[in-house]
């Protein structure tokens, strides 16, 4: 809490936007993360600065696949053990929210699914991996082949667990909170494009420019957000081109191949970046059909071809 | 567009009444954050990592030890940048230190045998006075060095830094015709080259086929300490003129096939001439009298043109966990060398495909160039069409072994990845031709090989 984090951050930037707006910026997570703040004391405003990222840096140590004390590798460490390994409460509600996600999108989503990293390299080149390199990874995917029994998990060889997929849109809901619990006026928090107002700006809603995912810092529509979350998936830059066919970096977890005819991006308005984020994430999973299955589930979307 | 959009927790679900799959995904996110909304923040602030999203780095760290001899050190930068309209640019910063020895050319002797070094900025500083070729008279403190009897003369104040940076940009005109144009800067502190090139490719055969062809440009000027020698000139009269120069250009048709999904082909045919000053200017040749005795030492001196074709084949095959790829090559120059070069590599990934190993042998021959010789016979006349004991033109045999080990570190959010690899080679390289010394010299090796040790340590990101 900010009585009790006093301390400047030295990796915090203060910005002004404009007038009476006030963006604390930093990054985290591979992203551009900002929380913005009209009407704000500058002294304020860094200190609710720190809480935001002190949770984004948090959470991204403890989720991170790639260091060595991270909650992921002590899971990925304990794979194959008899005992399997006790997860700390936080963990266990994440691994509760991704079975969720893997059942009620028929597979579609699954966080056991970065092992197909092994095989593809979204470098913008033509490197197709072979099919056989993409089938031997099959059998180590698939939620429903670890054992989850809250708050116990038994990962079996091979397999690997990555909150890639929820794990900003998760920080963005949970520095939103902790802002929240301390201010009551407007703000917004902006972690690479995922966002979450709490209430709309003295001066009116809060404008959000949405990139185009192809062109570079070129905003191609601007949408009014009062409260609410906003998140955008695409494939703008992160593709492989052989043969004249391109291949996105959506990746049907189930066949190990890239969905066929994704959108270029989804944004998706839902009341957290959690629900957001997963919609717009099975919306690019549903390649041609991102259209019907945004629209059955009853939820503001703008979607890109 | 504008639209309004105004949510809460939970009010969606109403709206998306039927729709099994959204209210069990609200209640999903609202038990994910209800449950750890209540949960205080923990105090670890770790340091973000701040990775550039649109640029990739490959750096490296060479160390290479040659026997006795150079010492280099080669911190290496490569960037990479795609544009989302198909532009591409990489570019390349190397910073060299080589410190050492190096052989002067001079041959192995029975005697002591004393030399100034050119390179050197210091060893014993006996101040001496000569008389260059415009007539000027010179004073300098001339660093000495000595070589006892039956050691091969190196020079071993040897020491030059080099940074070079080089960029290319490709540029896409239509979908299967693309541009590029490069340029190359070299900095030494006795050396400056400069060089351009452009080329354009094209695609055939959906993409199967490329064809593509490059011009090359290159201007060089060397400035050597005390003076450019006079080509022939002896060692002892200290004639050096100014800075001197050459310039090259090149052309270069390659294609590329893809043969099937596992088997890419590659091959090139270039030619390029350069002219001008092609001496090494710290390389000497010892005269030898019948008793084997040193009587002087001349500069060398090269024909003052060079060309050079160069036919290069290679193939990429992917084999399950292992990436096979062969090369052969063969060049030939207007100086009689012809070398042929074999290279063998495999690179195999573990199980995850996250980490590798990859040997690799290299295996390479050349033919002297025709005015090659590793001593000048003092009976003969001192005046010299062409000559050279430079062991570079020497006819030799040379094989490299090396392993690589490289492991990848990934982002799952960026869905980026970065390697870490090492990188360790060993060369070693035999003289062949060995014709034996006269008098005193038989028993000598006049013709020591060449043994040295590759250490490179990269990060790509």
């Amino acid at each position: 809490m900010p009585a009790t984090n006093p301390a400047p951050d030295p990796a915090l930037k203060l910005e002004e936007r404009g007038a009476d707006l006030l963006a604390v910026c930093f990054s985290a997570m591979a992203s551009s993360c900002e929380l913005l703040l009209p009407a704000a004391d500058r002294g304020v405003a860094l200190e609710l600065g720190a809480v935001a990222a002190g949770e984004a840096r948090r959470i991204e140590a403890k989720f991170s696949r790639y260091r060595d004390d991270s909650v992921v590798a002590e899971i990925h460490r304990s794979r194959g053990a008899g005992a399997g390994i006790e997860l700390d409460p936080e963990t266990a509600s994440l691994l509760d929210f991704a079975r969720e996600c893997f059942e009620l999108s028929g597979g579609l989503f699954d966080i056991t699914s970065g092992v197909l990293r092994g095989a593809w390299k979204f470098d913008g080149s033509d490197r197709v991996p072979t099919a056989e390199a993409v089938a031997a990874l099959l059998p180590l995917i698939g939620f429903d082949k670890l054992r989850w029994q809250s708050p116990r998990l038994w990962l079996p060889a091979g397999m690997e667990l990555d909150f890639g997929g929820i794990g900003k849109e998760y920080a963005v809901d949970r520095a939103f909170h902790l802002v929240a619990a301390v201010r009551e006026a407007p703000f917004l928090v902006n972690f690479g494009g995922d966002l979450r107002a709490n209430r709309p700006t003295p001066r009116g809603p809060w404008q959000v420019g949405v990139e185009r995912p192809d062109s570079d810092r070129q905003a191609a529509m601007v949408l009014e957000l009062e409260r609410g979350a906003l998140t955008t998936s695409g494939d703008a830059r992160r593709f492989l081109i052989k043969d004249g066919v391109r291949y996105g970096h959506i990746l049907d977890p189930r066949s190990g191949w890239p969905v066929h005819a994704a959108p270029r991006s989804v944004t998706v308005a839902a009341s957290t970046c959690t629900e957001a984020g997963l919609l717009s994430t099975l919306a690019m999973l549903q390649g041609a059909g991102a259209e019907a299955f945004l629209e059955d589930q009853g939820v503001m979307h703008w979607l890109l071809r | 567009m504008q639209l309004k959009t105004t949510i809460e927790c939970g009010a969606g679900a109403s709206r998306a009444q039927g729709k099994i799959a959204r209210r069990r995904l609200i209640a999903a996110s609202c038990a994910l954050l209800g449950a750890t909304a209540a949960r205080s923040q923990d105090a670890t602030n770790s340091a973000a990592d701040s990775l550039s999203d649109a640029w990739a780095f490959d750096s490296a760290l060479a160390y290479y030890h040659e026997s006795g001899r150079v010492k280099a050190i080669e911190p290496i930068v490569n960037m990479s940048k795609t544009y989302g309209d198909g532009r591409t640019f990489s570019g390349q910063v190397v910073f060299d230190s080589l410190s050492g020895s190096s052989p002067n050319g001079a041959l192995t002797s029975t005697k002591v045998q004393t030399f100034a070094s050119p390179s050197g900025k210091s060893l014993s500083a006996a101040p001496t006075t000569y008389t260059t070729s415009s007539g000027q008279l010179v004073s300098e403190s001339a660093p000495i060095y000595t070589i006892n009897p039956g050691q091969l003369p190196v020079d071993p104040s040897y020491h030059d830094q080099r940074l070079s940076v080089s960029g290319n940009w490709g540029l896409p005109i239509t979908r299967l015709t693309q541009t590029q144009v490069g340029g190359k800067l070299s900095y030494e502190h006795d050396f400056v080259s400069v060089s351009a090139n452009a080329g354009i490719s094209r695609d055939f055969n959906e993409k199967n086929t490329t064809l593509s062809f490059q011009l090359n440009n290159e201007f060089d000027r060397l400035s050597p300490i005390g003076g450019a020698p006079v080509a022939a000139s002896d060692y002892a009269l200290f004639q050096k003129g100014g800075g001197k120069t050459k310039d090259g250009v090149g052309a270069m048709l390659g294609l590329t096939q893809v043969m099937n999904r596992r088997w890419l082909t590659e091959f090139n045919l270039s030619v390029d001439r350069f002219k001008g000053y092609l001496n090494d200017p710290y390389k000497i040749i010892s005269v030898i009298d019948s008793a084997g005795d040193t009587t002087g030492y001349l500069y060398e001196r090269r024909p003052g043109t060079r060309t050079r074709k160069v036919a290069y084949w290679e193939n990429k095959a992917a084999w399950g966990r292992l990436v096979l790829d062969g090369s052969l090559r063969y060049m030939a120059d207007s100086w009689h060398v012809r070398s042929d070069t074999a290279e063998f590599s495999v690179r195999w990934w573990n199980f995850d495909r996250d980490r590798y190993i990859e040997p690799t042998v290299r295996w390479y021959r050349q033919s002297a160039a025709n005015f090659y010789t590793p001593w000048l016979d003092s009976t003969g006349s001192k005046y010299i069409d062409y000559a050279s004991a430079d062991a570079r033109l020497a006819a030799f045999h040379a094989y490299t072994v090396g392993l690589k080990y490289g492991a990848k570190i990934e982002d799952s959010e960026d869905q980026t990845s970065s390697e870490f690899n090492v990188r360790v080679e060993y060369y070693q390289q035999t003289l062949d031709n060995r014709l034996a010394g006269p008098g005193s010299l038989q028993g000598l090796d006049l013709y020591p090989g060449l043994k040295a040790i590759l250490v490179q340590v990269g990060y790509k990101f």
